[in-house]
């Protein structure tokens, strides 16, 4: 026992700080080894909660720093048991730290602005978002970069720092959004009939939403059309097919009851002052003239 | 049509033409409700064909496990009450395949002669996606075709001290208990909770106190309908009420 406790007060080398004993580094060894112990359990329920919530390559990244920086904490902390003063460490570590930091400033933005994007949550990986003029699917959110497939099927790494601080849509991000569709049917035409054919299609399409409730109007009376606008609620993961399939389908319907839609057109009148000497015959003759002309001109363009 | 049949049969009733025949040492499952038609092949001898009635969240496409009901007229119901009403709500028709002793039920294809459509339940911004389906309300079981409507006997009970004014019912697929015969039936609630809140649910899980005592008739004479989203809970863990936090 007592040799026990002499091997524990024994001194094998002293410092300015005074002597260190055996039993100041079994101290400094027994809390760096728990400490080592304990970041290792709190590390293994992290990845068990991490599973499902946050991507692999991120999780592992976060896991990483938490395990490497609780030890780094804890092992300056207690370094002073060993006789080395940390202060020394820190000054030359803040220093180095500056070094870094202005070197890596964009890297530990792009960190920085990933653990934000995990807390804020944003856009999840499956989320059809437009970010920066890119439209596509995220397929990953990394510690640094957001991968995007876009629609023609091309991979986008965006830095999460352009991710963080510019604007994000977020395409999917309500369960229903609302579509619009413009049609343009002639003065001729009953606006009136067009808007019940278009409310009866639309109340025929399961994915048309019932509330919040479609609607079709007239929009603008414009140069060469009436022009209707209808405005479609869908849920999120049908909207652009049911688009593309109303749009079709109205057009059809339409025509299929003598509703058409005009091209753009202009009336020119032209209008001719008569000489009071001329016979009627004389004026006859005139206006086949430039009848004749006009159409020569479209002949001549023609050619 | 509801049952089960050996094949080659085939079948035709309200426009619905299902068969499977045998061709060429292959069984050939067809559909055909109205232009759309359905053809498969079936591999493997000695099966059943089980035609039920399913959880009507399957057509056109699954896209939510929640079905709204629209009452025709906004129903008040006092402060304390416990009432009874019948609603309809749209049948599903599911054809599934399965070995002797209906084990290993596959499902073929899913029809309805019902109406098609959805909605939103609550605001843009939080809402729900559901199914869409407009009802009467009756005080005795109405009788409308099986194959397009069922019957659904809803227990009412508003739990607050003031009036409630109903005019929906969202429930979910999740443990709706589906029986049929010459009619298809559910039961279910809905409790009041509070102004803006009430839970929904089926039979079986929260009936309790005297309206307990309605329960067995209905199950003892009907056979029970196979479930395609209650063959799921195994692998979703989900909560078998919905509670209408948005209105009703």
């Amino acid at each position: 026992m007592i040799t026990y406790i002499h091997f524990l007060d024994f001194s094998p080398y002293s410092t300015s700080n005074g002597p260190v004993t055996m039993g100041d580094l079994l101290k400094f060894v027994l809390i760096l080894s728990f400490s080592i112990i304990i970041s290792r359990i709190i590390t293994l329920y992290l990845r068990r909660s991490f599973k499902d919530k946050v991507s692999k390559d991120a999780g592992e990244t976060i896991l990483k720093l938490f395990y490497y920086g609780t030890i780094i904490i804890v092992f300056i902390a207690i370094l002073p048991l060993t006789g080395l003063d940390p202060s020394g460490l820190l000054l030359a570590g803040g220093i180095t730290g500056i070094v870094l930091g202005f070197a890596s400033q964009n890297i530990v933005g792009n960190l920085i602005s990933g653990v934000f994007l995990m807390i804020e949550k944003p856009l999840k990986i499956g989320d059809q978002v437009e970010i920066s003029g890119t439209s596509g699917f995220v397929t990953d959110i990394r510690i640094i970069s957001t991968l995007i497939r876009t629609y023609d099927g091309l991979l986008v790494r965006i830095p999460n720092q352009q991710v963080f601080t510019t604007n994000i849509t977020n395409v999917v991000g309500y369960p229903a959004r609302r579509f619009e569709l413009k049609f343009g049917i002639r003065y001729s035409d009953d606006a009136d009939a067009a808007i019940f054919l278009i409310k009866d299609l639309v109340d025929k399409e399961p994915f048309a939403l019932l509330n919040p409730d479609p609607s079709v109007f007239v929009n603008e009376l414009g140069e060469s059309s009436v022009d209707l606008i209808v405005r479609i609620w869908a849920p999120i993961s049908e909207w652009a097919a049911l688009k593309s399939k109303l749009l079709w389908a109205i057009k059809k319907n339409l025509e299929e009851n003598d509703i058409e839609m005009p091209f753009p057109q202009r009336l020119v009148y032209f209008h001719n002052v008569p000489d009071k000497n001329q016979t009627p015959e004389e004026l006859k003759q005139n206006q086949e003239k430039e009848i004749e002309s006009v159409l020569n001109y479209g002949e001549r363009v023609l050619t | 049509m509801y049952g089960n049949y050996d094949p080659p049969f085939s079948i035709e009733k309200e426009g619905i033409s299902i068969s499977v025949e045998e061709l060429e040492k292959r069984w050939v499952y067809k559909r055909t409700l109205g232009t759309d038609t359905v053809e498969k092949l079936i591999l493997g001898d000695g099966k059943h064909i089980i035609i039920s009635p399913v959880e009507p969240l399957n057509t056109p496409k699954e896209i939510t496990p929640n079905l709204l009901i629209e009452f025709e007229k906004t129903l008040l119901l006092a402060a304390g009450a416990r009432k009874k009403i019948f609603l309809t709500f749209p049948v599903e028709i599911g054809v599934f395949i399965s070995d002797k002793g209906n084990k290993n039920l596959q499902l073929l294809d899913v029809l309805t002669l019902a109406r098609k459509k959805f909605t939103l339940y609550g605001p843009v911004s939080n809402g729900i996606i559901c199914k869409h389906w407009k009802s009467g309300i009756y005080s005795v079981s109405p009788s409308p075709n099986p194959l397009q409507e069922g019957i659904m006997e809803l227990f009412l009970r508003n739990t607050t001290s003031e009036w409630a004014s109903i005019s929906k019912a969202v429930f979910s697929a999740y443990g709706m208990k589906i029986f049929y015969d010459s009619d298809v039936f559910m039961r279910a609630h809905m409790d009041i909770l509070n102004k803006n809140t009430a839970e929904t649910g089926f039979e079986l899980q929260h009936i309790s106190g005297e309206l307990k005592s309605f329960r067995p008739k209905e199950q003892e004479t009907r056979k029970e309908a196979i479930e395609i989203y209650n063959r799921k809970l195994d692998f979703v863990p989900v909560s078998l009420t919905f509670d209408m936090r948005l209105g009703f």
